[in-house]
């Protein structure tokens, strides 16, 4: 994939569905967590939230899920039973 | 040589031979016609166009002539060819010359994938170009023509056409198409201009035609780097507005506006990033053209600064 961030929007292209995506920090973040392996989301949660600068817990369960199932549906990650993983 | 150095008998000659073969900026043309009117008005319209020389390949094999068989008889018309094929319904004769102006921009915007294909005017001066993203209807040309007639040189009024290979923009330019209004506008801004016939209830409206200051044609294959991104919206009385404008936003804006951001892949998105990065980015909402250029004047020389 290639990035280019300005400000707090991260723009991202997905070279297997030539589409060029644009994600809020949140988002953007797990995905760079995951470019280097699969994880499990517990751990890619406390990656995003140690990035976001933000204490353990404070990234709202709903706010994870919405951003990971986003991902999912753009065919950027898959789950992989327990664990996430860029497709 | 240029298409002036042709006697009108010899344009015409040529057009219903071989082909009149043309260079618009990066690219040659070969243009058959077998109407007369058509000859006319290229021949004044075209006339400091340069021909390639004579062993220069043609990108594009195109043609504005009258359909064969019974049609040609029903209804005086003009059909628009590219290598033989005709993707377009017949025109009204009376429409011919705008009909291969378009037509050559369909070429471009359909084939030329070696390049990005923003859709875009854009002008420079001192060695630094701004480009006018903007959709139909925004005042791009309008903008476009009264720069050109101000001390700008026109790249293009229709493509921002960005090299892959150092982000440069190649000049391509080409008659400026004026519709309705706007073709009035000029006329009061720029007496001067040199501005071809109007062509009444075509497809677009009204439509006449501009040509470029010679400077810019001369110029043609000197590419331009480009330094700014200006978003023009042309309302009716409004007041002047010009504000910058985040690089997000100005990315999505340059991405989307693209022919061929899909087709060129991870090229584009480099060329664009690459782009927006260097370029400052604006919005310009205006409805005074004396206004607009002075605005984009003073753009212009604080860059240099």
């Amino acid at each position: 994939m290639l990035w280019q961030a300005w400000d707090d929007v991260y723009i991202v292209y997905q070279p297997s569905s030539a589409e060029t995506h644009v994600f809020n920090e949140t988002t953007a973040l797990i995905l760079k967590c995951l470019e280097d392996g699969p994880l499990s989301a517990d751990k890619v949660k406390g990656q995003t939230e140690a990035a976001l600068g933000v204490g353990p817990g404070e990234l709202a369960k709903e706010d994870f899920a919405f951003a990971t199932m986003r991902l999912e549906e753009l065919g950027l990650i898959e789950s992989l039973d327990e664990t996430l993983a860029i497709q | 040589m240029i298409v002036g150095d042709l006697s009108r008998r010899e344009l015409g000659e040529r057009l219903a031979g071989d082909g009149l073969a043309l260079q618009f900026g990066p690219f040659n043309l070969r243009i058959r016609s077998n109407l007369d009117s058509f000859s006319g008005l290229a021949h004044r319209l075209y006339e400091p166009y340069p021909l390639p020389d004579a062993e220069a390949i043609s990108d594009f094999h195109v043609q504005i002539s009258a359909p064969r068989g019974l049609r040609r008889w029903a209804r005086r018309q003009a059909c628009f060819g590219v290598d033989g094929q005709f993707p377009f319904a017949p025109y009204a004769v009376e429409h011919a010359f705008p009909a291969l102006e378009w037509g050559i921009n369909w070429c471009v915007a359909t084939r030329a994938h070696h390049l990005l294909l923003l859709h875009s005017a854009g002008v420079e001066r001192d060695g630094q170009a701004i480009l006018f993203p903007a959709s139909p209807g925004d005042g791009k040309s309008t903008l476009c023509t009264a720069l050109v007639h101000s001390g700008w040189r026109l790249l293009s009024d229709e493509f921002g056409l960005v090299r892959p290979e150092d982000g440069m923009l190649l000049p391509l330019p080409r008659l400026i198409p004026l519709k309705n209004e706007s073709i009035e506008v000029i006329r009061k801004f720029r007496p001067e201009a040199v501005i071809g016939p109007s062509f009444l209830e075509t497809r677009k409206g009204t439509v006449a035609h501009v040509r470029p200051p010679l400077d810019s044609i001369r110029r043609a294959q000197e590419p331009a780097r480009p330094r700014w991104f200006v978003f023009p919206r042309w309302v009716p009385n409004a007041p002047l507005t010009f504000e910058p404008l985040p690089k997000s936003q100005a990315f999505l804006m340059v991405a989307t506006n693209a022919f061929n951001y899909e087709v060129l892949d991870g090229t584009a998105f480099r060329l664009v990033s690459d782009m927006v990065r260097f370029c400052d980015s604006y919005s310009l909402i205006y409805s005074d053209l004396d206004e607009a250029v002075n605005t984009l004047d003073e753009l212009s020389q604080a860059g240099d600064g």
